[in-house]
């Protein structure tokens, strides 16, 4: 088979390359415009927002604001502490539960189906209230330990993205082949070695696809910590480059300093974990 | 910068010797909007660390930048028991929740145990509460909307800058000479801040003494005025004198219009300064003056107050250890020297008035305090009266009334029923 | 489907217990708030509830006339159509070609994935800029093709004119990567030697795709079009950031809701309410049609 592709590239080829290589202009273009435009003095981004920031439209000036005042390297350390463990926390209860949903019938079945659909509709400002109002009574609220602070954080966007990530590795777990468990069923497995040895493994690209996400939702929710990161010792990276971006609307230095700051650990986080989905894409791939 | 910091030390040294030294260090929690890129937060920052240094207290500082999200946490706080001790924030409709469940300290109760308490400020200008005309806070320094001017555009139309005398009559015939040259007469986005339009709009309907009265119904005198001024800017807006799309465009774009020399005039606040000094190379090129007015309204009669200030809270009164403390804060925060620094071009309720730092002001700051100096008369906004829910029938639905969709009374009519509730 | 090993059911609730009670305290509960809160007097956001609406369901009646909530629900409607086939049509095929290639792989799935991570504010701000009404990227670009007058400076107010279409590029196009890691992840674990057995039976690069590919991603799909109607319900940063107010009844669920979220707050509970109805419905219908013949067919 191979040979017969080894001549130039054939039309189809080139269509396809052409298809993707449209697309990802129109997706590297805003990225590349962000951190172009934070290279620059805010009077030239109203200027000319297209313009290459080269020469006297080179400047520094915003990111030295930033780095001057601010302790980022701590607000750094805050977002991963937030969004590692809610990442983790998301993959190892949402794939259990989704096992059950997918694999089990049971009475209330319809109803958890039901609720796990609502759950992904909740508008955050229709709970957040009673969420501050049930953790201040719990002492995690504007507690003097940073450690109740960020769990204040943690835990209500654990819950924000369970139903997001059940539905997808629901999705997942009825794609695999029912045989694979039966054998290990056969084996003498029970329910949580079956799982544990042969669903969660073969579930891997989308354990680490719905990692990611519950990871970027939770870096860049703005909302959940504003509500519960006050102070500065506190304060998440995204709350921290909101605080310098927001009080002037006119400052889009700032705004694209900040962007560019916020998106760059995502891109890293991301591009480390998407080996992972790679590795199973590359034993499925239909191969030239 | 320099002379700032000297003023800041000469209060930090004058504070030293007038407050009694304490033994042990006290932490108390303190909120403000002093925060992100406000150009007073710095300010703020220096006189907490400089208050510290003096007490021998800490400050755990949770500020942030003042948007709505910001008031539903510090309302939540009261009601969950988690607010700060002091609070730095809005004195109108804003504050009713707390003050309404007595969370705050009246500054009369707390001048029984420190007379001296807000002494330097004139009481009567202090923000009193809207629910029961109490003083609770303490201001620091205020407001004033003003007209921005393009000096620029008006040269290329062959017009004067409108000045103190410049009727309504004769600003439209400005505005028509401007848009005949080829500009848009008036920056704003009636979609979506269409505020400072409606306050002078319907102020020109009013004076000074009525302005700020709420109206009881549409067909009374202030409803009327209300109507009459809605009318007036759906008549600019007939006219072509607001940009093109001045129904779709956002605030920055008309803003945008207004720095890059499309636009001749700009009603704002008077934070504005900092942010029209950002964005424009020549500031020379941009002056501030009055809206002009007709009827009752002289054309010097401004809009501005002071809209907030510093509440201690109930829980931290309580506090044996905290009370001092607190008081000492704002004591420090609100004095004659701390409240020049902050002032600028702003007013204060001092009664020695604010000697702000002249000597760094760029024209467009030498031109506000000739414009603030020639005020004849001052109303607060009376849309600061108006619930959250109340605004929307006027200001989320401007484009439906100017362009006919709504009628103007009927706007009014929503606006006064949502507000009854 | 009915395996042996499926019908002991003692121990599932220690698999599913973690997960639902933490939805249980965070969201179902603080849910039951909102509800009681859609049938009361709540004057600011954060103040618990006074007293009772009268009638209690004065909300609910007020929405049912509500004209802006018309003009919402109409437009979600396009925007839901919009984005099932818009963003997981795109996503789709953008998927199945990425799976296809050899060289270049990694890079598209790195960069297709750039949309999602940057902020709602600084993409609304450069759409802003892309349909500007003067100097606007678009614009300027159709008056140099010529379609738009240069001399007398003509221009077309996107916002006004073609308003839908001006809110829902941004909004399919940014979700559109995140679909595709989603089906791009249900490629991956489809097995290679179905493919393999496949071409040696002589099935071309189209047959694998067709009768492969896309059957076996059935329920990848269903669940992104779960996803993608869901998001379609409740979408508002970016629509609100271009379109403040819903200038130009531009209207959806989500951004009207959030337009009462602080002014009037029991108002936008019921909002919250009809969204979450709506959206339980839908997906429980999407659900019921991609289950069917779901019966593995290796």
């Amino acid at each position: 088979m191979k040979n017969n592709k080894g001549r130039a590239i054939s039309p189809g080829y080139a269509a396809v390359y052409l298809i993707l290589i449209l697309w990802s202009l129109t997706t590297i273009f805003p990225l590349a415009w962000s951190v172009m435009n934070s290279f620059k003095d805010k009077k030239m981004i109203y200027s000319n927002s297209f313009a290459l920031p080269l020469g006297e439209a080179f400047s520094l000036e915003n990111y030295r604001n930033i780095f001057a005042g601010y302790d980022i390297l701590r607000a750094y350390r805050n977002s991963f502490i937030i969004s590692g463990s809610v990442a983790a926390a998301v993959i190892l209860l949402s794939g259990m539960a989704a096992y059950i949903l997918c694999r089990y019938r049971f009475r209330g079945w319809t109803l958890l189906n039901l609720l796990l659909y609502a759950g992904m509709m909740f508008p955050i400002y229709s709970t957040i209230i009673p969420v501050m109002r049930m953790q201040a009574k719990w002492g995690i609220v504007n507690s003097p330990s940073v450690g109740a602070n960020l769990l204040s954080v943690i835990l209500p966007q654990i819950a924000g993205n369970m139903s997001f990530a059940i539905i997808v590795l629901i999705g997942q777990i009825r794609a695999l082949p029912v045989e694979l468990e039966e054998a290990a069923y056969m084996e003498g497995c029970n329910m949580f070695q079956t799982y544990f040895r042969v669903v969660f493994p073969l579930c891997k690209p989308s354990m680490v696809t719905v990692g990611i996400f519950s990871f970027l939702w939770s870096y860049n929710d703005l909302f959940t910590q504003m509500f519960f990161l006050r102070t500065r010792e506190n304060w998440a990276i995204t709350i921290l480059l909101n605080n310098i971006a927001s009080k002037e609307g006119v400052n889009y230095g700032a705004l694209f300093s900040s962007v560019t700051l916020i998106v760059i650990p995502v891109l890293v986080v991301y591009l480390f974990l998407n080996k992972y989905i790679i590795e199973g894409m590359t034993v499925g791939a239909v191969k030239g | 910068m320099k002379k700032r910091m000297t003023v800041i030390l000469a209060a930090v040294m004058a504070a030293a010797l007038a407050a009694p030294a304490f033994a042990e260090g006290v932490t108390i929690n303190v909120t403000t909007t002093y925060a992100g890129e406000d150009s007073n937060a710095q300010i703020f920052k220096d006189s907490v660390a400089a208050w510290e240094e003096e007490s021998g207290n800490k400050v755990e500082d949770s500020s942030a930048t003042s948007d709505e999200s910001f008031k539903s946490r510090i309302i939540t706080d009261f009601e969950a028991g988690s607010e700060p001790d002091v609070l730095f924030f809005f004195n109108g409709v804003d504050s009713n929740q707390f003050v309404e469940q007595g969370k705050v300290v009246s500054i009369d109760e707390i001048r029984e145990e420190y007379p001296d308490y807000a002494s330097n400020m004139k009481d009567e200008l202090l923000g009193a509460s809207p629910v029961d005309g109490v003083n609770y806070s303490v201001p620091v320094n205020g407001y004033w909307e003003g007209m921005f001017v393009n000096k620029e555009v008006l040269e290329a139309a062959g017009v004067e800058v409108p000045g103190n005398e410049t009727t309504w009559d004769e600003f439209l015939e400005i505005c028509g000479k401007i848009k005949d040259a080829g500009y848009t007469p008036i920056a704003a986005s009636l979609q979506e801040i269409p505020h400072y339009w409606f306050e002078y709009a319907i102020y020109n309907f009013q004076s000074p003494e009525t302005h700020n009265t709420m109206p009881e119904s549409v067909d009374d005198e202030y409803g009327q005025a209300w109507v009459d001024g809605l009318n007036d800017i759906k008549a600019l807006y007939e006219a072509g004198y607001f940009p093109e799309n001045t129904l779709t465009a956002t605030d920055a774009e008309t803003f945008q219009l207004f720095t890059s020399d499309k636009a001749a005039f700009l009603i704002d606040g008077s934070w504005k300064i900092g942010g029209i000094t950002e964005a424009v190379d020549d500031i020379e090129n941009f002056t501030v003056t009055h809206v002009p007015g007709k009827g009752d309204r002289k054309t010097t009669d401004e809009i501005g107050g002071l809209s907030m200030g510093y509440y201690i809270t109930r829980k931290a009164w309580d506090d044996e250890d905290k009370r001092d403390a607190a008081v000492s804060f704002v004591s420090y925060m609100t004095s004659d020297e701390v409240v020049s620094g902050f002032a600028g071009v702003s007013a204060t309720a001092l009664k020695e008035g604010a000697s702000p730092d002249v000597s760094e002001f760029n024209s467009l700051q030498n031109d506000a305090l000739t414009y603030t100096a020639s005020f004849t008369g001052i109303s607060p906004a009376v849309q600061d009266n108006l619930s959250a829910a109340a605004r929307e029938p006027i200001f989320a639905d401007m484009a439906s009334i100017v362009n006919g969709d709504v009628d103007a009374a009927d706007a009014v009519a929503a606006v006064l029923e949502a507000n009854a509730e | 489907m009915g395996a042996q090993i499926y019908k002991n059911k003692k121990l599932i609730w220690v698999f599913l217990l973690p997960a639902f009670l933490f939805m249980v305290i965070y969201l179902y509960y603080p849910f039951i708030q909102n509800i009681l809160n859609s049938f009361m007097h709540i004057k600011y956001m954060g103040t618990a509830g006074g007293e009772w609406n009268t009638p209690w369901y004065k909300n609910y009646l007020a929405l049912m006339s509500d004209p802006k909530m018309k003009i919402a629900l109409k437009n979600t409607v396009i925007t839901i159509i919009a984005t099932i086939v818009g963003q997981v049509g795109i996503a789709l095929v953008l998927a199945l070609l990425v799976s296809n290639i050899k060289k270049g792989s990694g890079f598209f799935r790195t960069v297709f994935f750039f949309p999602i991570v940057v902020s709602a504010t600084a993409l609304g701000l450069l759409f802003n800029l892309v349909f500007l009404y003067d100097k606007g990227m678009i614009n300027q670009f159709l008056q140099f093709v010529g379609y738009l007058n240069r001399e007398s400076n003509q221009l077309i107010d996107w916002k006004s004119k073609h308003a839908m279409f001006t809110m829902l590029t941004p909004v399919i196009w940014q979700y559109v990567g995140f679909y595709f890691v989603i089906l791009l992840t249900g490629l991956a674990s489809i097995p290679a030697d179905l493919y393999e057995a496949a071409t040696i039976d002589g099935a071309s690069r189209w047959q694998c795709v067709r009768y492969i590919s896309i059957p076996l991603l059935r329920n990848s799909i269903g669940t992104c079009v779960i996803l993608a109607v869901t998001g379609a319900l409740k979408v508002f940063d970016l629509p609100w950031t271009m379109f403040v107010n819903g200038m130009s009844n531009t209207w959806l669920t989500g951004t009207y809701m959030y337009s009462k979220v602080y002014s009037d707050v029991d108002y936008a509970s019921a909002i919250a309410v009809v969204i979450v109805i709506i959206g339980v419905i839908l997906s429980a219908a999407v659900n019921r049609i991609f289950r069917q013949n779901v019966d593995y067919q290796a």
